[in-house]
């Protein structure tokens, strides 16, 4: 269908995206405000990031993170892989969507409950709540996602792909490593980069089973505006949009590469 | 027999508790010769394929492999290799990556790999497309490089599944050609999977005709197209009429109310048979002058020739092919030659077929 686009259609799409992004750019006008306080500008100024690379316990903070992140999201990568290639070995269909939706389940259930159960289980088996309370559950809710992001690729993949590289003479190991795993490359580089995302974003879950002395770059930022508002807030949510959005432009650029055009192959 | 590389053994396969695809399949493949598997979809066919490549298991009977039972031989382990309908090429690697797949996981050399992939791409007339991706080939060229992925492990058996379903009809054509002459050239065995019976009339040493799960006849393609063993045969394998009538006597035939002269023999008196009758072994003529009189009833101009439909007083179909037009709804005589009937027994057995043409044809020279 060729319907083309109405100048009211166009008005409501830029309005849409304005009240979805302007309390960002809000957010990050008033980073550079000289005022102290977002009522009125003031001035332009980099005090605000200043203060934010002098103190050590933040950077501290953000270095957590990161490292929680990356950590969850390559050992949520390599179990979400495993499991998505198990469901989708599965041979009874019944198994296959049962196992699915267990998946899936975890992926909708709040994160206010997950959080909670994971303070429950982590305080029931004794573990102390701090860095790999936090690892833990972190890499338990970017599996899922993980395994979704994979199995769409698995399925698309032709099964005589794989009756071809055993008649080849490939071993099973052969096949999962020379065949499968390189077709599925791409599903298991946007499932690591959702994990990353999902991990570094995550309150809910962080806030209830971290312990003192050990806090996430979102949950610092929670109880900073609890603590009143100061637009050292504004200077360290700006950094995390950036990053965020440098994380969005790898993942596409990886995409990109995967649907590079066809060159003259055509008859 | 000596020359078999692959026999099976009255092979079953039967999934659950569902009929069987295949019901006590019996054969030998003589080692060098192209073998072509015919039948409709559904037949059984790929799965006998499937069985030799080792990509599943027969639920009963034997398959010998160089006459060593090979039921339970994985399928990385055995000397054959498949072309895949739909190529089934690696896409994360490129046509010399592909072709070089099998070469790899047998831990040869760098050098003896490259020289051995070159060999295989210039038999296939692809020299030159190494660095080429997947993506960026034909249909005709992928067809090849995954011929090249075949014939590279130097298998002693190279299993076809309906490599050429894929491809335009021009493209289908010199394919046939070319694969036939790779064949010849590699001098191994090639088993080839099929639903186009033109295709396996045009490339193979033998034709097995698959019907339901099982083998209905097996022979040379002239074997087959002169002498088909049943209804189905003389059905699947070009075009045909097909009348019922009766024995007289050897020799001798009844059918549309009349008797005619035939060469086929070995028959009980009076007994039931069907008759096949080639549409190109039926000859317009005046009616005076036909062995059989019919009415056409349409025409169809199929390029090389006239396909003439016509009807006799009974109510018969006879489909005639002829170079010369004809007119509708002219009366019109069809003339034959003795040689052009082909008397089928009602459920004879392939072995009990091949027994009565031998011995009526002893020394008398039946056949065209």
């Amino acid at each position: 269908m060729d319907r083309k686009i109405t100048p009211v259609s166009k008005i409501f799409l830029v309005i849409i995206f304005f009240i979805l992004y302007a309390p960002i750019f809000f957010l990050i006008f008033y980073s550079f405000n000289s005022g102290g306080n977002m009522n009125n500008f003031e001035g332009f100024t980099f005090d605000w990031y200043k203060e934010l690379f002098q103190d050590t316990r933040l950077l501290i903070i953000v270095l957590n993170t990161l490292v929680v992140a990356l950590l969850a999201a390559l050992f949520s990568t390599i179990i979400g892989v495993m499991g998505a290639l198990g469901i989708h070995a599965a041979r009874r269909r019944q198994t296959k969507n049962t196992l699915l939706s267990i998946n899936n389940v975890l992926i909708v259930s709040p994160d206010v409950i997950i959080g909670a159960s994971f303070l429950v289980l982590f305080t029931m088996a004794g573990i102390k709540l701090g860095f790999y309370s936090v690892l833990l559950s972190h890499i338990a809710f970017c599996v899922p996602i993980v395994v979704l992001m994979v199995l769409p690729k698995l399925s698309e993949m032709s099964p005589t792909l794989l009756d071809a590289a055993r008649d080849l003479g490939a071993s099973r190991l052969d096949v999962i490593t020379k065949v499968v795993l390189p077709y599925i490359t791409p599903g298991i580089f946007a499932g690591f980069f959702m994990a990353l995302t999902f991990s570094l974003d995550d309150f809910a879950v962080t806030f209830f089973v971290t312990g003192n002395g050990f806090s996430t770059l979102s949950v610092e930022i929670y109880s900073l505006a609890r603590r009143g508002i100061s637009l050292n807030i504004n200077a360290l949510s700006t950094l995390l949009f950036l990053f965020t959005l440098i994380l969005v432009v790898i993942y596409y650029f990886i995409n990109q590469r995967q649907q590079k055009p066809v060159l003259g192959g055509r008859k | 027999m000596a020359n078999a590389i692959i026999e099976f053994k009255s092979v079953t396969k039967q999934y659950d508790n569902d009929p069987p695809v295949l019901d006590d399949v019996s054969f030998e493949i003589e080692r060098g010769k192209f073998y072509t598997l015919l039948g409709p979809s559904g037949c059984g066919k790929t799965t006998i394929l499937r069985l030799i490549a080792g990509f599943t298991e027969a639920s009963d009977g034997e398959i010998y492999f160089n006459n060593k039972i090979t039921n339970h031989v994985p399928a990385n382990k055995r000397q054959v290799n498949t072309v895949f309908q739909d190529y089934a090429l690696f896409p994360h690697l490129n046509v010399f990556e592909n072709v070089a797949f099998g070469l790899r996981i047998k831990k040869m050399k760098n050098a003896e790999i490259e020289q051995k992939v070159k060999e295989a791409l210039s038999f296939v007339n692809l020299e030159g497309y190494e660095n080429r991706e997947i993506r960026e080939m034909s249909g005709g060229q992928r067809q090849r490089v995954a011929i090249a992925r075949a014939i590279v492990n130097e298998p002693e058996v190279i299993l076809l599944d309906e490599p050429l379903s894929a491809l335009d009809l021009k493209l289908r054509t010199e394919m046939q050609y070319e694969l036939r002459e790779l064949q010849r050239r590699l001098g191994i065995t090639f088993i080839f999977v099929t639903h186009d019976q033109e295709e396996a009339l045009a490339m193979s040493d033998e034709i097995f005709v698959i019907n339901k799960g099982k083998i209905q006849q097996s022979g040379t393609p002239t074997d087959i197209y002169d002498e088909p063993i049943n209804r189905f045969v003389a059905d699947f394998i070009g075009e045909s009429n097909i009348v019922t009538g009766k024995m007289v006597q050897d020799q001798l035939v009844e059918m549309v109310g009349k008797r005619f002269e035939c060469v086929d023999g070995g028959f009980q008196s009076n007994e039931p048979v069907e008759i096949v009758i080639r549409p190109e072994d039926l000859e317009i003529t005046t009616v005076e002058r036909g062995k059989l009189q019919v009415k056409v009833d349409s025409q169809l101009f199929r390029g090389v020739h006239y396909e003439i439909s016509s009807y006799d007083q009974d109510g018969n179909e006879w489909l005639v092919h002829s170079t010369k037009k004809a007119v509708v709804g002219e009366e019109i005589g069809l003339y034959f030659d003795p040689e052009a009937i082909h008397v089928m027994r009602f459920n004879e057995t392939e072995e009990e077929f091949d027994k009565r043409l031998e011995a009526y044809t002893d020394g008398s020279g039946h056949g065209k």
